[in-house]
């Protein structure tokens, strides 16, 4: 799993709705993994992305290149692009927990596939 | 505005129109054609558009389309289209020094081999005096007979010629094709409607798109081969690990994108954990959901609600809470169609960004149909509808397009149609039941089925039965390769 996909993941479980984000990542191994540049699909995400959440959450696994605020000029900044391409879309979690910092469910993460499936009274 | 033939593949042929209007879309396209000129029997059709370079651009992607062509002439024999091309020499001069060829295209019909070059020579006059080149001509011109799709007719009907501008890229449906993939499911799209969903999603660079029913991940990769980047989920994990080397992550590296596609994720979309954000997450969803007939539908729960756990259970002989069991697997229920639909449209309502579009499979009954099956919203546009039938049932491709923002309110509208005229109830859509429907089709088949073969032997013995279970073989498997 990219990073880019656990910062649009929120726990879910049922009545979980207030500080469910972003899931805290625990014994994770992490893998990179060099992928082709898509400057578009970057700029398309600049507004989808928690950034706030991003920057935590790559603090813990200790990836600090990110600024700690995004940019102004992020869209058409090369070098902030080339590394939120590499730490989104090059960092993958091969396996690992994901936590949630309100209700603690666990959603594990085997052979890069996470496990979002809730269990029977969660739902 | 020039005139430029397109020539369609005779298949798919409710595809063909919605398809080439998305093309136009995603290359922004200025084009005119008058719908009336538009047969589903025929697969030429005469558009209007500023430019040959711009007509290319249509072809880029295109599956249903076989060929462009820059139209200078059309007539209903050889000789009126000589006199049709005649009345513009100015057409010619720029095309004189070139390597060029000329090609014979019919269709529904045959020109022989030995007829082809004294036809040809009939357009001499076009004073082309560039080397004949038949493997890489700089130009290539096409003499064109149409004649029908009726197997009886022996004559051409319509004459067209003109200067190539493209084909199209139908050698993607070899690329994908499902016999050649290494890791498929039994319920796997075949390549080309695989190739058609991405163009009716208007996928491209720059686009994340969503398949919430992913199984063996067809649409993960036909939609990042046109540029989207591609994220999908499934109820079943097993379907996403596959099995030994061959899974969704094969198929990634066989096509060779792994840089594209996401991530596939193991959840339940009545249950989705992704974030919600103002304004949408998703440029396009694409996918097929269960029918229920080979993979019956599921969301988590039980059927019987008063048998749902409420708390945590603790696993027999373990001493440990059931759902931390690393090989923990939530119970699940059949999900009915209808409400699958209803919640897809839903999902597509809060998650799609404006402009993006949803495109779906919906299966129906054919007698029962009626336009007032499609669910609909405020929100969510009708953009196509195209069927593929099978008899008794037949799926539809549905694309909507969200054109205004949701609410966060606002529920599935009214059915679009006259609900007096449906022939079902407005709880009941021609979908509702479908998969005990489907096997009632079974039961009415096999009667027939036994008929026929009893109707066979008496007419040719053993012969006749045996070219009928060939046919019925043929049959079974256009039908069941779609379920």
């Amino acid at each position: 799993m990219r990073l880019i996909t656990h910062n649009m993941l929120q726990c879910h479980v049922k009545g979980c709705n207030a500080n469910n984000f972003p899931l805290e990542l625990q014994e994770v191994v992490l893998e990179q993994e060099e992928a082709e540049l898509n400057e578009d699909f970057l700029r398309n995400m600049l507004g989808k992305i928690e950034y706030e959440a991003l920057v935590a959450t790559c603090l813990k696994l200790d990836i600090n290149d990110l600024p700690a605020a995004m940019p102004a000029d992020a869209a058409y900044n090369d070098e902030f692009l080339q590394i939120l391409h590499r730490v989104i879309l090059e960092t993958h979690i091969k396996s690992g927990k994901m936590v949630c910092p309100n209700c603690q469910h666990i959603y594990a993460i085997r052979d890069g596939i996470p496990n979002m499936l809730l269990a029977e009274h969660e739902v | 505005m020039p005139h430029f033939l397109i020539q369609f593949a005779q298949q798919h042929e409710e595809f063909r129109l919605p398809e080439l209007e998305a093309l136009a879309t995603i290359e922004d396209v200025q084009m005119t054609y008058d719908p009336n000129d538009y047969s589903l029997e025929s697969p030429f059709l005469i558009v209007e558009i500023e430019s040959a370079e711009k007509a290319a651009l249509l072809l880029k992607r295109a599956i249903l389309i076989k060929t462009i062509t820059e139209l200078w002439g059309k007539a209903d024999s050889w000789d009126g289209l000589i006199a049709k091309v005649q009345e513009h020499p100015e057409r010619w001069p720029q095309y004189l020094d070139v390597s060029f060829k000329f090609s014979v295209v019919t269709f529904g019909g045959t020109i022989e081999h030995k007829d082809k070059a004294p036809l040809i020579n009939r357009f001499a006059f076009t004073g082309f005096m560039g080397k004949i080149d038949l493997k890489t001509p700089e130009e290539e011109f096409l003499l064109i007979a149409d004649y029908g799709i009726d197997p009886d007719v022996t004559v051409a009907h319509t004459f067209y010629m003109g200067r190539l501008v493209g084909h199209g890229k139908r050698e993607l449906i070899d690329k994908f094709n499902v016999k050649k993939r290494k890791y498929i499911g039994n319920t796997t799209m075949d390549a080309e409607l695989s190739l058609i969903m991405a163009n009716q999603a208007l996928c491209g660079p720059g686009k994340l798109v969503y398949d919430p029913f992913v199984g063996t991940g067809s649409f993960l990769m036909t939609c990042a081969h046109f540029g989207a980047m591609t994220v999908g989920s499934d109820i079943d994990g097993r379907q996403i690990r596959g099995k030994g080397k061959a899974s969704i992550q094969s198929n990634c590296e066989q096509y060779d994108l792994k840089g594209r596609v996401l991530d596939a994720l193991v959840f339940d979309v009545c249950h989705s954990p992704w974030r919600k954000i103002k304004g949408g997450m998703f440029d396009a969803i694409v996918t097929d959901p269960p029918y229920g007939v080979r993979a019956g539908a599921k969301t988590l729960g039980r059927k019987d609600p008063a048998k749902q756990a409420t708390e945590p259970r603790m696993a027999v002989d373990e001493g440990v809470l059931a759902h931390l069991l690393p090989d923990y697997v939530p119970p699940t229920k059949p999900y009915e169609m209808s409400e699958v639909v209803a919640d897809l449209l839903m999902f597509a309502v809060k998650n799609l960004v404006r402009g993006g579009r949803l495109v779906y499979w919906l299966p129906t009954v054919t007698e029962d149909y009626t336009i007032d099956d499609l669910p609909t919203h405020p929100c969510m546009e009708l953009v196509a509808n195209c069927e593929q039938a099978f008899g008794q049932w037949s799926r539809r491709l549905i694309t909507m397009e969200k054109v205004a923002d949701w609410d966060g309110e606002m529920g599935l509208g009214a059915p679009t149609g006259d609900m007096n005229t449906s022939k079902t109830g407005p709880n009941q859509v021609g979908h509702f039941g479908f998969r005990d429907r489907y096997f009632a089709f079974s039961a009415v088949e096999n009667a027939k089925r036994k008929k026929e073969l009893k109707e066979a032997y008496q007419r040719g013995g053993p012969q006749a039965v045996a070219a009928y279970m060939k046919e019925l073989e043929a049959r079974k498997k256009e039908a069941t390769t779609a379920v």
